[in-house]
């Protein structure tokens, strides 16, 4: 078995080498014409499509998944059973693959990136990672599969009202403590938006959500699907005080190391998003 | 600037700018057809939350198209040396919250950026610019982006956004700029596992900006532990107490409170108190829970060590009349405490780790600050440099331990701790005490005071350990 792993993981090794030499070399020939960086991601790209379905995993025949399982309607842990519109997602994208899909027990959001650029653990990240510049710096993102927006939740007798910039004013004071979960866009926005705020990191969206609701914490930031959702079923004493428009898009996490990998799901996403397996995927989690 | 540029190349382009100048003065906001909303800048003082300039970060700059209008291209322009080159610019438009079908390039020249978009962005749209890797003037201040916008009847002045408040560059700032720019650094954090442990740009951030939550830990912790000493010693009390009730209550608090996890209590403290409409200050509640966490583990230490004092010395003092208490307060505790420093000190390292769970419910600690910039570097350097903070710490203590354990059992053997005029000149040189302890013996026996009483009884303590 150990013996098994070793072997892969050699012939992952030269595998990747292989197709960092020839990202490479697609970047310094595109350097060469002219120095846009933008234009750069193109060729590299080219040279990831050839070597399409050209990819390892940790495990063979397996897609192993991290996520956090605690982001309901995206990603929950229901009886011990990772349920969910990401899951449903990776499910078909492995079954299109012809994996198995695996998921990790639920990891802290804020470990899954630094655990797939390690690597050696899971094969993807899909646990509603919205598509950042600075996350892309660690880690490859596929195409977006979800647009979503970010969302502020307060209980409802905080007695905070009026239009968007009122309401951010009144959150953006001293003697307010906002919730974000670690390392979410949530938390991006409450640090940009209201510096004058003790933004206070935690685990999990319910740890957040029970601050609000018992008052420890005055609001809660996180992405809007989430926020709505459990504003109506788990803390209905709470309100979404604000809808935040940034229109982010959720994308699934790979390795650097794993272009091959990224351009199969990229296709299968494709593919999904043509036969309409997305849409009903879509209906069945978000009604409309 | 570019409107200085501009008026040169055309007049009648000089001629609609006075207009449209003219016009923004008249009507100071109704006029805008591209309304501003807001211009803000994502922190990058690395552990600390200022904008800082001549560092890239990241403007966040949003408009509304008004009704009517069709925008076509927008120029943001930074004031100073502010830069927008080799920035990157995301565009996005959003109709409610749903994103609508935008696309167009942007082009940095200088303190200005200009977008083109495709085809013109329709009225009612959010149009969001995300550019990355921008610079703010290096010398910091208020800074108001402002700009222009081209609709379908030409160019018109942008509003100004609120100014963003920057700063100057730090000095720590320029030790991580020279960090990064050092080969040595690069070659040391191209190694995966030195580069996302012990990334030093990042290690000397969080040694500077760690230092509060690293203080917050220890108040904590130096507040909480006394009071949890004489909560404690009540229990230990209680414990070992005849009456039925007492040790009833003692076993229960101390065998729930030994028996559930520490962040199953602070949960409980955190988020049950609220609900019972008792709200306490974070940090007082963290002292609190400590306190009595750390009061059920002192409560059986002390126990324990109250037991060990043989049984001979209860009756020695009852011998000479001593009362329970003046037993117990006399007698039996100093010598307990002897026994137990070594434990308690083991106990208050387990204390002062364990503040690291607050962080779970929002205490500004140690953890809480290296998450914070975990979170935001997505390294897990600042966890390295938490455990050197708790290590500053709980490394002398465990040598204390070491060195009064090892007394200790030299006095077991026999080796030193004799009987003394002064017990606490014997705990200062016992090494000496075996060479010198015939005379301290004799020096004892000469001196029949009642002030002795308790050292004179300690003496026996050895011997009457063998007999039991």
């Amino acid at each position: 078995m150990s013996n098994n792993i070793a072997k892969l993981s050699r012939r992952s090794f030269i595998k990747s080498s292989a197709l960092s030499a020839l990202a490479l070399g697609a970047l310094a020939a595109c350097g060469s014409k002219e120095s846009d960086d933008n234009a750069a991601s193109t060729p590299a790209n080219d040279a990831a499509d050839t070597a399409a379905e050209e990819y390892t995993l940790v495990q063979e025949g397996k897609l192993i998944v991290a996520s956090d399982l605690d982001f309901p309607p995206l990603d929950s842990f229901e009886n011990s059973t990772p349920q969910g519109f990401d899951v449903d997602l990776s499910n078909e994208i492995a079954a299109r693959l012809g994996l198995e899909c695996e998921y990790l027990p639920p990891q802290d959001f804020d470990s899954i990136i630094p655990m797939i650029k390690q690597g050696g653990k899971a094969d993807i990240g899909n646990s509603a990672f919205s598509i950042t510049p600075e996350r892309e710096l660690e880690i490859d993102f596929t195409e977006p599969y979800l647009d979503s927006n970010l969302g502020v939740a307060v209980k409802k007798d905080l007695g905070i009202s009026g239009g968007e910039e009122a309401i951010v004013n009144a959150l953006n004071a001293s003697d307010m403590t906002v919730a974000v979960q670690a390392g979410t866009t949530g938390e991006a926005w409450a640090r940009e938006n209201l510096p004058e705020a003790t933004i206070v990191p935690l685990a999990s969206v319910t740890v957040c959500m029970t601050g609000v609701s018992t008052g420890q914490y005055q609001a809660f930031c996180a992405d809007l699907p989430v926020i709505g959702h459990q504003c109506t079923v788990s803390f209905t004493d709470c309100e979404i005080a604000l809808e935040i428009p940034t229109g982010e898009q959720y994308g699934i996490v790979v390795s650097k190391d794993n272009p091959g990998l990224t351009a199969a799901i990229n296709k299968a996403l494709a593919d999904m998003e043509a036969d309409g397996t997305m849409d009903e995927l879509k209906s069945k989690w978000f009604g409309e | 600037m570019t409107h200085d540029k501009r008026l040169g190349k055309t007049r009648f382009a000089a001629l609609v700018t006075t207009l449209v100048l003219a016009l923004t003065f008249l009507f100071p906001t109704g006029a805008f057809a591209l309304t501003t909303n807001k211009a803000t800048a994502r922190p990058n003082e690395k552990g600390g939350s200022g904008v800082i300039g001549g560092l890239d970060t990241r403007l966040t700059w949003e408009g509304t198209v008004e009704g009517g209008e069709q925008v076509s291209s927008i120029v943001l322009t930074l004031p100073g040396n502010g830069s927008f080159d080799g920035a990157s610019t995301k565009i996005t438009a959003l109709e409610g919250l749903s994103r609508a079908n935008v696309e167009g390039e942007a082009t940095a020249a200088g303190n200005t950026l200009t977008v083109d978009f495709s085809e013109p962005v329709s009225e009612g749209l959010l149009l969001r610019l995300e550019v990355e890797g921008m610079r703010f003037p290096s010398e910091g201040g208020d800074i108001v982006v402002s700009g222009t916008y081209v609709n379908q009847s030409g160019e018109q002045q942008l509003a100004d956004s609120k100014p963003i408040k920057t700063i100057a560059n730090t000095a720590l700032q320029q030790m991580v700029a020279a960090l990064d720019a050092s080969p040595a650094v690069e070659a040391w954090n191209s190694n995966p596992f030195l580069g996302m442990f012990f990334k030093p740009q990042l290690m000397l951030t969080a040694l500077f900006s760690l230092v509060p939550g690293w203080l917050l830990c220890l108040m904590i912790v130096v507040i909480a532990y006394p009071f949890a000493i004489i909560l404690g010693l009540i229990f230990a009390l209680m414990k070992i107490s005849k009456h039925p009730l007492l040790r009833g209550i003692a076993i229960v608090y101390i065998n729930i409170l030994r028996g559930t996890p520490l962040f199953l209590q602070i949960y409980i403290m955190f988020f049950g108190l609220p609900m019972m409409n008792i709200n306490i200050d974070n940090n007082v509640l963290g002292v609190i829970v400590i306190a009595i966490n750390a009061s059920a583990y002192l409560a059986e230490i002390f126990r324990a060590g109250i037991q060990s004092i043989p049984q001979g010395q209860y009756e020695a003092a009852s011998s000479l009349g001593m009362s329970y208490f003046q037993t117990m307060f006399s007698i039996i505790l100093p010598q307990t405490v002897r026994r137990v420093i070594p434990t308690v000190t083991s106990d208050f390292i387990t204390s002062y780790k364990d503040t690291s769970l607050l962080s779970s419910v929002g205490v500004m600690e140690l953890m809480m600050f290296s998450k914070n910039l975990t979170s935001v570097s997505g390294n897990m350097t600042p966890y390295v440099a938490a455990a050197i903070f708790y290590l500053v710490v709980t490394l002398p203590l465990i040598k204390v331990v070491t060195i009064v354990e090892n007394r200790m059992a030299h006095a077991e053997r026999g080796g030193g701790h004799r009987p003394k005029a002064k017990t606490a000149a014997a705990q200062g040189d016992s090494q000496d005490e075996s060479s010198a302890a015939g005379t301290a013996v004799h020096a004892e026996a000469l001196e029949p005071e009642a002030s002795t009483m308790g050292s004179a009884l300690t003496s026996l303590s050895p011997a009457t350990a063998q007999e039991v």
